[in-house]
């Protein structure tokens, strides 16, 4: 097989508009995942059983169906609604930020309740609100068990952003069905794209070791 | 100071208090004794609220907890509490263990919070800790801490549950030291706990509990040398 390295070359500048995308909606994704799986996780461990209920409910649909699906309904369903016509970005963001925020909800949760006990009651005995005893003394213990979690997350994340294509939303893997099709070639553009989410995630895999590595010297002090 | 009325307390089928009525007067000493799993621990975090009460009152200078009305942060800024574990907050040098309810709670300035955390320290032997963390803290150090955080509030009332049930023998000593002084200076205070000898010498009152009730209660020496229930009786050779 002969592999057309001018293919790759001539792409490479929407590969890498492509990639910027990518990392933009992935960012974004997992910001507004972060803040609203906080909410969603505080509100799963209310002690009145029906305002868990419907963060239970959030957490279920979105962890139990496809992202491909809630992608679709939400790109020509719901933002349609608000807005013609519906716009691929708009979606594609939605989309990841409500899935992700499903995930980062119980990657906090499990965070929280790791904490022990003890922290939270020497907190009340001390008069601090639940409130001022989560800000104060849980949320700080619990963000470095969650680091490495949502470092995860976020690469499942940044991996799934591909599915914007099926939007035509312009990410990375957008670029790649494109070339596909332009030069009705499979191997050089799908490798291309390929090796690039490959080098993101690898980046991203040294990063959060990196920062694993920090926090756990911290530890030591 | 305290008034605990015909307290009741369940977890689930189990009644763990049952009917619990009990007064101490502002400056005493009450020393809570008893087999484990009697109630002892659930009886004090019920005075901190730390335990849903399901029946009868528990009332703090007055203020009756079970009354929706009443503030329970409000009442809980009076009461200090000291667990076995220390429960410090690790990720807090022991200075911001001491500051962080005084800045947070009762809104002091910074600076005063510190201040009094360092006279505070000093009290309880730690003046060089200050800009420790818990971690790197022997057990006695850390009960100590645990102490002077809960002091930091000017508690009129302090409850200790089992101090030094966690502690390497050598440690014991330290930690009743800083308790001894608490009690000469005037402090309320029930302390749960198996060190006899420190009943005997501070207690102005025992509590013997067993199996949800309040058995018998005396003062340490009449408690010790002449307990009037088989049941106070049993436990005592047990431990004497
Ligand atoms: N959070 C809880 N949930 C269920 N049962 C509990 C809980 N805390 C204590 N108990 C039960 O209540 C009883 C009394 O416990 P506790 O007050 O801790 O006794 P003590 O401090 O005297 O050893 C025990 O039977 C214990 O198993
Ligand atoms: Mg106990």
């Amino acid at each position: 097989m002969d592999f057309r390295f001018d293919i790759v070359t001539d792409y490479m500048p929407f590969f890498l508009r492509g990639m910027g995308i990518t990392i933009g909606v992935s960012l974004a994704g997992v910001l507004m995942g972060l803040i609203l799986g906080l909410i969603i996780a505080l509100g799963k461990m209310s002690s009145n059983k029906w305002i868990r209920l419907p963060f239970n409910i959030y957490i279920n649909i979105f962890r139990g169906t496809p992202l491909l699906v809630q992608l679709l309904i939400i790109h020509f369903g719901i933002v349609p609604m608000f807005m013609s016509p519906s716009n691929p970005l708009v979606s594609l963001v939605i989309g990841l930020s409500l899935n992700s925020a499903a995930y980062i909800a119980e990657i906090f949760r499990a965070g929280i309740q790791s904490i022990d006990k003890g922290q939270m009651e020497a907190a009340r005995s001390l008069g601090m609100t639940r409130v001022q005893a989560m800000k104060l003394v849980i949320l700080p213990q619990a963000v470095k068990r969650v680091i490495p979690p949502l470092g995860n997350e976020f690469i499942v994340l940044l991996k799934e952003s591909s599915l914007g294509s099926v939007v035509a939303a312009p990410e990375l893997m957008y670029w790649g069905q494109a070339a596909a099709g332009e030069y009705i070639r499979v191997w050089e553009p799908y490798i291309a794209v390929a090796f690039i989410y490959l080098i993101l995630t690898l980046s991203l895999t040294y990063l959060m070791n990196y920062v694993e590595r920090r926090l756990s010297t911290d530890d030591q002090r | 100071m305290i008034n605990v009325k015909n307290l009741k307390k369940s977890f689930g089928d189990n009644e763990v208090l049952k009917d619990i009525s009990v007064d101490v007067a502002p400056q005493e000493v009450v020393v809570v004794i008893g087999p484990s799993g009697s109630g002892k621990s659930t009886l004090i975090r019920c005075i901190n609220m730390l335990e849903s009460i399901n029946g009868g009152h528990v009332m703090i200078d007055g203020r009756d907890l079970t009354d929706k009305k009443t503030n329970i942060n409000e009442v809980r800024t009076d009461v200090g509490m000291v667990f076995q574990h220390f429960n410090l907050f690790p990720h807090k040098t022991i200075l911001e263990n001491i500051t962080l309810a005084p800045i947070n709670v009762r809104g002091m300035k910074k600076a005063e919070a510190e201040e009094k955390a360092s006279v505070l320290l000093a009290k309880v032997g730690l003046a060089e800790k200050a800009s420790a963390y818990p971690e790197s803290l022997s057990g006695g150090q850390k009960q100590r801490v645990a102490i002077a955080r809960a002091l930091a509030m000017e508690p009129k009332i302090m409850l200790f549950d089992e101090p030094t049930s966690a502690l390497d023998p050598e440690m014991v000593g330290e930690v009743l030291e800083v308790m001894k002084q608490l009690a000469r200076d005037g402090m309320t205070m029930i302390v749960v706990t198996h060190e006899m000898g420190f009943a005997r010498e501070v207690g102005d009152r025992v509590i013997f509990m067993d199996n949800g009730y309040i058995v018998e209660q005396n003062e340490p020496k009449s408690l010790f040398d002449a307990p009037q229930h088989e049941r106070t009786k049993a436990f005592l050779s047990k431990v004497l």
